[in-house]
């Protein structure tokens, strides 16, 4: 009884595989090859996979499509949900199944030292040399792909004042408007400076301040995350935002535009790097060089940069994209320079967790 | 068989054998799949998550494996009494609102006919093979500032400025509806349905007022529906984030996005591990609790 | 004479009260499936708010890979783990219900742990487990989790349906000559055919809209659609999504109006006959 149904059932099985197989026959195939030939990647003969863990839409279909064509590979992106997601893959041994993944600049201090990135050999990467050195951190690592400013937009129309400080922000007169970001350590930095703290403070008499000031900026959320809809369809005045996603939302509202970027404004912004690694024991290191090096093309970062309107360290990228790029009201705000990063805090991360958690239970 | 069945010890071998064909193979074959399944997938995953709550975090979020009660030393903070609280009291709102709406509602579709009942029953099932976050983004996008609602209102003239639907309570309320009333009425329907007429049409001959039929004799006998239905609505509840993340706004964290961040953002799998085992406790002991009061031993589903 | 009367127009008050209150709750159930297939046809990069109609997200679905590839992986996930949890599940009901063994208390409160705990619990449990002992993740690891949560509700329909008389009328069939699996084919299997058809029916329901289990245990290059819709969560979801659900249920609804209507001819003949 029980054989003849577990026959019947790999056949149910062998046959949906084969279906699979004929349909969409690439990723179907890679599958079944990708656990049991590892041996493929001798140095000798190129790879002809790539696989790379990312953001969903964060890069152009064309510059994938244009890069196998070159390359006369198979890229296979998947796509995380959350930063943690990333490092979830890192620290489990992604190397079995990435080439490259997608991480930010304030994991890559802990993930140098626990071993789980490949250092980098940059004479491969040739073009990297058109990344702007200020932007570059952990250098031997990895390579910046774009990055974000997390700051400030209001609609002039129904934002009830001027907003040129973190301060404003827990104005009572913005009850129910904000819609922000969310994560302990994209919102305490926020607070921190607003109180005149450092924003990667370690004092947990200053994370707990920070708190306070975060209870009173909760009263004024409307809501954590999607910002780009909630200022596009009015249920928010003011957004704490990345300036990509403030791009999409102005471009939305085109001629109507009443989206304004807080300018000028008194306190650093966080700015953050969306970069690329190659997790330890990857397979097609070869293909992923030559992404990487590809990547830092300035024609083929200009055209990504024209369908992806975020801000890019790679220069000569900038300077290559077209005018609308260049001219983007998201990106043309006076305070560039002042800006802080993301930093490992170490042990405090307990500390921040825990007050962000008892500031989402509230009272 | 040339060998004559003299002996007594060859009869029992015999009698063995023979019980080993007619009870304990079948009863390998049967059980064996499902039993080595829970065992396999349930079992041991659930002892390991048992057994890492009891380790420590490492510096890069790792597991270290050196005992310590940590974990279950920072579930007595106070925080995480409040979660549980929250997150029991809408699970429990939900709950009770799923059985007031889904009872009539299954009770109406075991009146018809049987062919038209499972059409009916299906035809609530549909809305499940569309993806449940794309229908929690059709209940924002319907409400939204700028969305149909608030359109037609001030259009009506009903109201002059937009009204805030989203990121309310209220909205919630409705998407954990919409995405747990399914869970109620199909037990409900079954138990309902297996209810024989007969019964009530005796009881209601007997002289009982409809109200009495239905209190006395249709609700002690769907019991097992409603008790099924408790828990498969229930539970999920409590451990649902998607629905307070997307319609609530990420405003309030329940217990379902605390364990997740512990597995995910924060990297504290010890910690999550303790939760899940707090989880695991306080879901046993209510279902304890209620099949003792209830007196049931099994639950139906559909 | 009177008071029947009376007690007939309360009958049809309450049937049409019934009915009002049917028509609402399906109403409720079927809005957000019908804004979702509005929007299917909204003309906006983002689904943000209503902003014009096309067609364009039709055509260019099919070009979009990774959305086709992550709906065909969620259906045959969908499928294998209906087909496994129904084989599992009704041998498993069958055993348990009728063989007394040593483990069978601990089995059933086993099988209940899946539906009693919160999915993320199983999930992150699995994929430790998983992790541990070294299985790569990805459609495998997938189909085993939609298993170990479809297993148990498959176990517990069917359960239901067994009657007592069961064991009787299989005896019957096996003096008669029949060996056990001609017995369980004709006799066993039809008599709780109810239970193993809605047992495959929550399955395949609970596995194709499952988004926490995927997630976790999701590996390189194969995500289920709910996994794909979950990580378009920081930018925001695309109409051609709409577009893909809306054909996936019509093509369902087809079906099943489809074996509806071929079962309505078959009874008709068989009836003629």
């Amino acid at each position: 009884m029980k054989r003849i149904l577990s026959g019947v059932l790999a056949g149910a099985m062998l046959l949906a595989l084969c279906a699979c197989g004929g349909d969409s026959s690439a990723p179907a195939e890679t599958t079944a090859a990708g656990t049991d030939a590892p041996a493929e990647t001798t140095p000798a003969e190129a790879s002809t996979e790539l696989n790379i863990y990312m953001w969903q839409q964060y890069i152009s279909d064309e510059l994938i499509a244009n890069f196998e064509e070159e390359n006369n590979c198979t890229v296979n992106l998947s796509y995380m949900s959350d930063n943690a997601d990333a490092i979830t893959k890192l620290t489990a041994g992604g190397g079995q199944e990435y080439d490259l993944i997608m991480t930010c600049d304030a994991y890559m201090e802990s993930l140098i030292a626990g071993g789980y990135v490949e250092k980098l050999d940059l004479t491969q990467i040739p073009n990297s040399s058109n990344i702007n050195e200020a932007y570059w951190t952990a250098k031997d690592y990895c390579v910046p792909y774009l990055m974000n400013y997390i700051y400030i937009v209001y609609n002039t129309e129904t934002c009830p004042i001027d907003i040129t400080c973190y301060n404003d922000l827990i104005d009572p007169a913005l009850k129910g408007q904000i819609s922000t970001i969310d994560g302990a350590r994209n919102l305490f930095p926020i607070a921190l400076i607003a109180l005149g703290y450092d924003p990667n403070s370690t004092e947990e008499s200053e994370i707990a301040e920070a708190y306070e000031w975060l209870v009173k900026f909760n009263e004024n959320v409307v809501a954590y995350g999607a910002a780009e809809q909630n200022l596009t369809n009015g249920t928010a005045s003011v957004a704490l935002t990345y300036d990509g996603n403030t791009s999409w939302a102005m471009s939305e509202m085109g001629e109507n535009n009443t989206l304004v970027v807080a300018d000028p404004f008194d306190d650093a912004v966080q700015l953050g790097f969306d970069l690329y690694v190659i997790p330890t024991g990857a397979q097609h290191t070869d293909l992923a060089y030559k992404f990487l090096n590809y990547i830092c093309d300035p024609e083929a970062m200009a055209k990504n940069l024209e369908e992806y309107p975020y801000s890019c360290p790679n220069d000569a990228a900038v300077a290559a994209a077209p005018e609308s790029y260049r001219n983007d009201p998201a990106r043309n705000f006076s305070y560039k320079e002042n800006v802080f990063f993301q930093e490992d805090v170490g042990e405090a991360l307990t500390i921040y967790n825990d007050y962000y958690q008892k500031l989402k239970v509230g009272q | 068989m040339s060998t004559r069945i003299n002996d007594t010890t060859d009869l029992q071998a015999i009698s063995r054998k023979r019980d080993l064909r007619r009870k304990t193979l079948p009863a390998l074959a049967q059980a064996g799949p499902v039993s080595v399944w829970m065992i396999l997938f349930v079992t041991i995953p659930m002892l390991y998550i048992i057994y890492i709550s009891f380790m420590s975090r490492g510096v890069f979020g790792d597991v270290v494996y050196e005992f310590s009660l940590e974990s279950y030393q920072t579930l007595l903070d106070a925080t995480y009494f409040k979660v549980i609280l929250k997150s029991l009291q809408v699970a429990l709102f939900t709950t009770v609102l799923c059985l007031l709406l889904g009872y009539p509602f299954a009770y109406y579709i075991a009146r018809k006919p049987p062919e038209k009942a499972s059409r009916l029953i299906m035809l609530i099932m549909i809305p499940f093979w569309t993806n449940s976050l794309m229908r929690l983004n059709s209940w924002l996008l319907l409400f939204q500032t700028s969305g149909p609602i608030n359109n037609f209102l001030q259009w009506a003239g009903i109201t002059d400025a937009p009204i805030t639907f989203v990121y309310t309570d209220g909205l919630v309320v409705l998407g954990m509806i919409t995405n747990m009333l399914p869970f109620a009425v199909l037990p409900l329907y079954s138990s309902i349905e297996k209810l024989q007429k007969s019964l009530l049409e005796a009881s209601s001959d007997l002289g009982a007022t409809p109200r009495e039929t239905f209190f006395r004799v249709t609700l002690p006998l769907t019991f097992p529906g409603i008790f099924s239905a408790v828990i498969l609505v229930f539970i999920p509840s409590l451990g649902i984030y998607t629905v307070s993340d997307m319609l609530g706004g990420g405003k309030v964290l329940y217990i379902g996005n605390i364990i997740k961040n512990q597995f995910g953002s924060i990297r504290n799998w010890p910690l999550g591990a303790a939760l899940s085992v707090l989880l695991l406790v306080i879901t046993g002991a209510l279902i304890f609790l209620y099949t003792r009061f209830s007196k049931l031993e099994d639950m139906e589903v559909v | 004479m009177a008071s029947l009367t009376k007690v007939q127009r309360r009958r049809k008050a309450l049937g049409i009260l019934g009915d009002v209150y049917a028509i609402l709750i399906y109403t409720v159930l079927y809005i957000p499936v019908v804004v979702m297939m509005i929007f299917s046809f909204n003309d906006q990069r983002y689904n943000y708010y209503w902003s014009g109609f096309t067609t364009q997200w039709y055509g260019k679905l099919l070009s979009n890979h990774a959305l086709m590839d992550s709906l065909w992986y969620s259906i045959i996930i969908a499928v294998l783990a209906t087909v496994i949890s129904v084989v599992v599940g009704t041998l498993g009901a069958l055993g348990l219900k009728r063989y007394e063994f040593k483990m069978k208390k601990f089995i059933n409160s086993m099988i209940f742990i899946p539906i009693i705990v919160p999915e993320i619990v199983l999930a992150v449990a699995l994929l430790i487990i998983f992790m541990n002992i070294g299985v790569s993740l990805g459609m495998g690891s997938i189909l085993i989790g939609h298993c170990t949560f479809c297993i148990p509700y498959a176990v517990v329909t069917i359960k239901g349906r067994i009657s007592g008389d069961g064991e009787t009328l299989e005896e019957a069939s096996m003096d008669l000559g029949a060996n056990r699996i001609q017995t369980f084919l004709r006799v066993t299997l039809p008599s709780i055919m109810p239970g193993v058809m809605s047992a495959a029916f929550l399955s395949f329901t609970l596995s194709i809209d499952d988004v926490v289990m995927s997630n976790m245990l999701a590996g390189a290059k194969n995500s289920t659609l709910p996994v794909l819709i979950l990580s378009m969560n920081k930018s925001g979801v695309t109409p051609d999504v709409n577009a893909l659900t809306t054909i996936m249920i019509l093509v369902i609804v087809a079906c099943m109006l489809l074996s509806n209507a071929v079962k309505a001819m078959l009874r008709k003949r068989s009836q003629a006959a």
